[in-house]
């Protein structure tokens, strides 16, 4: 019986470990693929092991276009994903705990409202939302890179609201009966069973901002200011010549702030399963 | 509750109507923005008379902005000159702008549409889009600020409009070759390319080249196919300059038969049916000249735009292979080559601009200083200015020798009188379709008759 | 005073006020974009310089003459019709795997969610593209089994394919709502259903399933319309070929917008596919009423 256990259990990692191999495998070729020189990345040998160990892609990448180094690309990257994740957990959670706890007149129509903001393909409304920004003169800059995360973000809000269903009611009564204010209760009871939906909020939206690169692409100018999403964009040139060593060692560079976070914020997903939810 | 509704109504009223505000702004934005208008228009009026303008500008601090697209390379390079100038000119200082092909013409449409376009910017063959953008250089080049006395009247033509206005200067001027390995045709036994051959040679060697070693006769021209079979393969026939595949003023069709096209659409086909031109599947895989199948061994020739030859001559070379540069085949041995000179891209001085005299001087000296061009390298073409030329010819590697040796031999080709190299709005769709109709042909969903007609008539519905 | 605080804590007074940062943004940014690509949608607009002209419903009437936006839609329903519901349950039962309480748990989690993290990037497009070439892995495999190799890329039937393993390989973040959802789920059911005698099938199908069924909608409803709106893996790795077999509507959208400069046809095909995706989405939730178990609401 013990023994069986035993054999089940290896199986299980050994299962999830090599489909998780195969997962990866394409991310690793990336990274390998950043001790490649060009010849050999393009020739598209799969093998995850360089021929040559070639480490001169790190300082060529990082060296950046024109004097500006990845150093500042990176860093403006932090401020902006950082700032906008902030806010979008804030503004989230704000309108989702309207949405799905208050009955006001025109929810159901701000509901629907949220949904069809999805819905547009961004290449239709990518030109009038800049010509807005440009009347209000936020354009070039990080205003709208980051004001729009502080109006909530639909993919969140509807997330955090399905959340909120799962928290009965019965606490929302029950703070009500102690003299809490609706909002009290947003403050009080809400946000703090909301942590898992809030962790997956981080952890999604840090990455969707630090990969997204139509958004700074239109409201950046100055090479100074680019983030390290467009600035990787600029070792590819469908016209010319692209450097893919050099583009695959930013790549992994870039890799390590969302993979960071992920882990950090991971955790709360683990540990304590089944500690939290009714015990309020 | 009641007073609360009128309130947010009173709101909503005033967001719409300044939704209709900025929905009419997008159309024609000036009446938004009256007082930057307004300072533009004064600045656009200067340069009329610059002759008395020029000393003040001189003193004047001015920052430029200016843009372009490419690689590591070329921006590296390009803000090394860019700092090579500002040095000479203490009072212009350079904002700068780079970004890769796609990217620059999204971030280009976007500035288009809030009228801030870059005072200097780059331009390829697609320029007639932009023409509202594009403040012409004529007058700069009446009054010296911008100096072409080096430059060709041939090469000068090449960014020049339909009705003679100059609307900027090339960066290099480039044209169409094959690339191909003349070993691998020696070992298959096929006949070299020479300065005239024809369709039917090439056809015959690629059949050839796969069938004896078993690789791609030919690799795939990717976009290009269109260029070479709508484009060069329509005026390659009749008379000098009797067909082309649309007219000179860029209005309609330059032909009226679509059964010209149907020949060269039979022999994609049957060469994609043979192996010895990639399908849509293999074709896929190439995404780049670098990992062109030429280059990767897989084929025997490539079409290349010439100032891409060095690029793949010096991959090669490490392999141990050389590399020849032909010509593009013709319909027949004496019969018109469909080639000219181009521009690969140009830079233009923006409407928008604040300080256009300013960015034409930069133009300029960009196109014709040596020590500028000893920067650059031609990394963006072949220099139009013949001094520039010189220069840089003295430390031409082989590569190069052979694309300026090729360069020479296309310009000295007859060419009528007019043409036109430019591509209309809307082009890309006519070439997406073709590529598409010619899969079909494949598939045998269609003939190749067929796939022609649908070809001339997309193309013919760009000017409806 | 008190009368203030009544009204202040009233639900009309307390629903605007939290909705109110997307009842401002969407006001300020969003509505006016939308609008005015309806209005786009009638006219002749491009994003050249030509000036907008009115030209009625001709945009409307010219989609259903167009052979690539006909076989757009029936590609992208296709694409979104097999990706989802595959990612879907691979994403559940993976993070119902992974809910064991087990040091390497965070290990595996993360090797599971690597792949949605470099998603749009340049780097796996191209291992991708290399995975499915001629001689592609997927090839070898298949001439070492004594296979006929497959043109991937070259085969109208089967490009779509690459493309749909490639956004169910990116499951992460689907799965880490999914975690998060499973998470929320108290223990006390299990163990009373585990007094009762119930086995792990058991469980997981009367207990995890509907306590979990309203995120199940949450990431029907988004996968769905993400699905809908994809295009980074078409646009780098197919491009939209062989003969438009990968043409996703978002490509379309963008060619006509951006490459042919058809802004104002381009959206009119995003009004169009507003309406579809509307009544599936609409459909969705209509069905969530018979699957959905809601403990807020029930």
């Amino acid at each position: 019986m013990k023994e069986r256990r035993l054999i089940t259990k290896i199986l299980y990692h050994i299962l999830v470990l090599a489909f998780g191999f195969i997962m990866v495998y394409p991310v690793l070729w990336m990274i390998s693929g950043s001790f490649k020189d060009n010849a050999e990345i393009l020739r598209g040998t799969l093998s995850l092991i360089p021929k040559d160990l070639k480490m001169s892609n790190y300082p060529t990448g990082f060296r950046g276009f024109g004097g500006t180094s990845f150093a500042v690309f990176f860093k403006n990257s932090m401020v902006v994903t950082t700032i906008a994740t902030f806010g979008t957990v804030i503004s989230s959670s704000l309108v989702a705990y309207s949405l799905s706890r208050i009955k006001f007149r025109g929810r159901n129509l701000w509901f629907t409202c949220m949904l069809a903001t999805m819905m547009l393909p961004g290449q239709v409304i990518m030109i009038p939302q800049y010509l807005i920004y440009y009347r209000l003169h936020l354009v070039p800059g990080y205003v709208p890179l980051i004001l729009p995360y502080f109006c909530g973000q639909a993919f969140f809000i509807y997330q955090m609201m399905q959340f909120m269903q799962g928290i009965p009611r019965e606490l929302d009564e029950a703070a009500k009966i102690d003299g809490c204010s609706k909002y009290g209760i947003y403050a009080r009871i809400i946000l703090p069973l909301l942590k898992p939906a809030i962790v997956t909020t981080v952890i999604i939206q840090f990455y969707w901002k630090w990969d997204d690169y139509m958004g700074p692409l239109l409201y950046l100018s100055r090479p100074q200011s680019y983030t390290a999403s467009i600035a990787i964009k600029l070792f590819a040139d469908s016209a010319s010549v692209t450097d893919y060593g050099a583009m695959f060692a930013m790549s992994t560079l870039s890799l390590i702030p969302v993979f960071l976070i992920f882990l950090f914020f991971n955790k709360y997903l683990v540990e304590g399963i089944g500690t939290s939810g009714l015990k309020g | 509750m009641k007073r609360r509704l009128l309130s947010s109504l009173m709101v909503l009223t005033m967001l719409t109507a300044s939704v209709v505000g900025c929905g009419n702004a997008a159309a024609d934005s000036t009446d938004s923005a009256p007082q930057q208008e307004a300072t533009k228009e004064e600045k656009a009026e200067a340069p009329a008379d610059s002759a008395t303008e020029a000393p003040a500008e001189s003193e004047e601090e001015i920052t430029l902005r200016m843009a372009w697209w490419g690689s590591q390379d070329r921006h590296d390079k390009t803000i090394a000159a860019i700092e090579l100038y500002e040095s000479l000119h203490p009072n212009i200082t350079f904002e700068y702008e780079f970004y890769s092909f796609d990217d620059y013409f999204t971030k280009l449409k976007t500035l288009v549409a809030s009228d801030e376009v870059w005072d200097v910017f780059q331009l390829g063959g697609n320029f007639p889009m932009y023409l509202d953008k594009i403040y012409p250089l004529d007058e700069y080049i009446e009054s010296g600020v911008v100096d072409v006395s080096n430059i060709s009247e041939a090469n000068l033509k090449t960014t020049r409009d339909k009705d003679g206005t100059q609307l900027g200067l090339t960066n290099g001027i480039n044209t169409y070759g094959i690339a191909y390995d003349p070993a691998m045709f020696e070992e298959a036994g096929a006949e070299l390319p020479n300065e005239n051959w024809t369709w039917d040679d090439y056809q015959k060697a690629a059949d050839l080249i796969t069938e004896k070693l078993g690789i791609f006769g030919s690799s795939t021209f990717l976009s290009s196919d269109f260029i070479a079979g709508c484009s060069a393969y329509v005026s390659q026939q009749g008379a000098l300059g009797e067909n082309s595949f649309f007219n000179i003023d860029l209005t309609g069709m330059g032909f009226t038969d679509y059964q010209l096209l149907t020949p060269f659409i039979q022999m994609r086909a049957d060469m994609i049916k043979k192996g010895s031109y990639p399908d849509a599947g293999a074709s896929a895989e190439v995404t780049n000249i670098e990992n062109d199948f030429l280059v990767t061994g897989e084929a025997a020739m490539t079409w290349v735009a010439v100032n891409q030859f060095p690029t793949i001559y010096n991959v090669c070379e490490e392999q141990g292979r050389t590399l020849a540069l032909a010509p593009i085949p013709k319909v027949t041995a004496d019969g018109n080559s469909g080639m000219v000179i181009q521009s690969s891209q140009m830079l233009c001085v923006s409407q928008d601009s604040a300080h256009k005299e300013a960015a034409a001087a930069f133009i300029s000296w960009f196109e014709n200083d040596i020590d500028c061009n000893m920067i650059l390298q031609a990394e963006r073409g072949i220099p139009s200015n013949e001094l520039v030329r010189e220069a840089l010819a003295k430390e031409a590697t082989t590569a190069q020798q052979i694309m300026y040796d090729y360069v020479d031999y296309v310009s000295k080709l007859p060419t009528p009188s007019e043409y036109n190299v430019l591509s209309p709005d809307g082009q890309d769709q006519v070439q997406d379709n073709y590529l598409n109709y010619i899969q079909q042909v494949v598939s045998g969903e269609i003939t190749a008759d067929e796939a022609a007609q649908k070809t001339y008539s997309d193309a013919e519905a760009l000017f409806k | 005073m008190e009368k203030l605080r009544a009204k202040l804590n009233s639900d009309a007074v307390v629903g605007h006020v939290f909705a109110a940062p997307f009842i401002f943004g969407f006001v300020c940014f969003s509505l006016i974009p939308i609008c005015m690509s309806l209005g786009y949608s009638f006219t002749d607009y491009s994003l050249g310089s030509k000036q907008a002209v009115f030209v009625g419903v001709k945009n409307f009437l010219n989609l259903f003459k167009d052979e690539v936006f006909s076989k757009s839609i029936l590609k992208t329903l296709q694409y979104v019709l097999i990706s989802v519901p595959i990612k879907l349950s691979f994403a559940l039962l993976v993070a119902y795997i992974l809910t064991r309480k087990s040091r390497m748990v965070t290990l595996y989690r993360s090797l599971y969610y690597v792949p949605s993290l470099v998603g749009g990037s340049v780097a796996v497009a191209l291992v991708w593209k290399q995975l499915f070439a001629r001689k592609g892995l997927f090839n070898s495999i298949l001439v070492n089994m004594g296979l006929e190799k497959i043109n991937w890329f070259g085969d109208e039937h089967l490009a779509i394919y690459p493309l749909i393993l490639m956004a169910v390989w990116q499951f992460g973040s689907s799965m880490i709502i999914f975690a998060a959802g499973l998470k929320e789920i108290p223990r006390t059911y299990y163990e009373a259903a585990q007094i009762d005698g119930a086995n792990g099938f058991q469980s997981f199908f009367r207990i995890t399933l509907p306590c979990l069924s309203p995120i199940i909608l949450y990431n029907l409803v988004m996968q769905t319309i993400a699905a809908f709106m994809t295009f980074t893996q078409a646009f780098i790795i197919t491009g939209g070929g062989p003969n438009n077999a990968t043409m996703l509507y978002a490509l379309n959208v963008y060619n006509q917008a951006f490459k042919y400069n058809n802004m104002g046809y381009a959206c009119a095909m995003s009004w169009v596919m507003l309406i579809v995706m509307s009544l599936i989405t609409l459909l969705i939730f209509r069905s969530s009423k018979f699957w959905v178990f809601n403990e807020a609401e029930g």
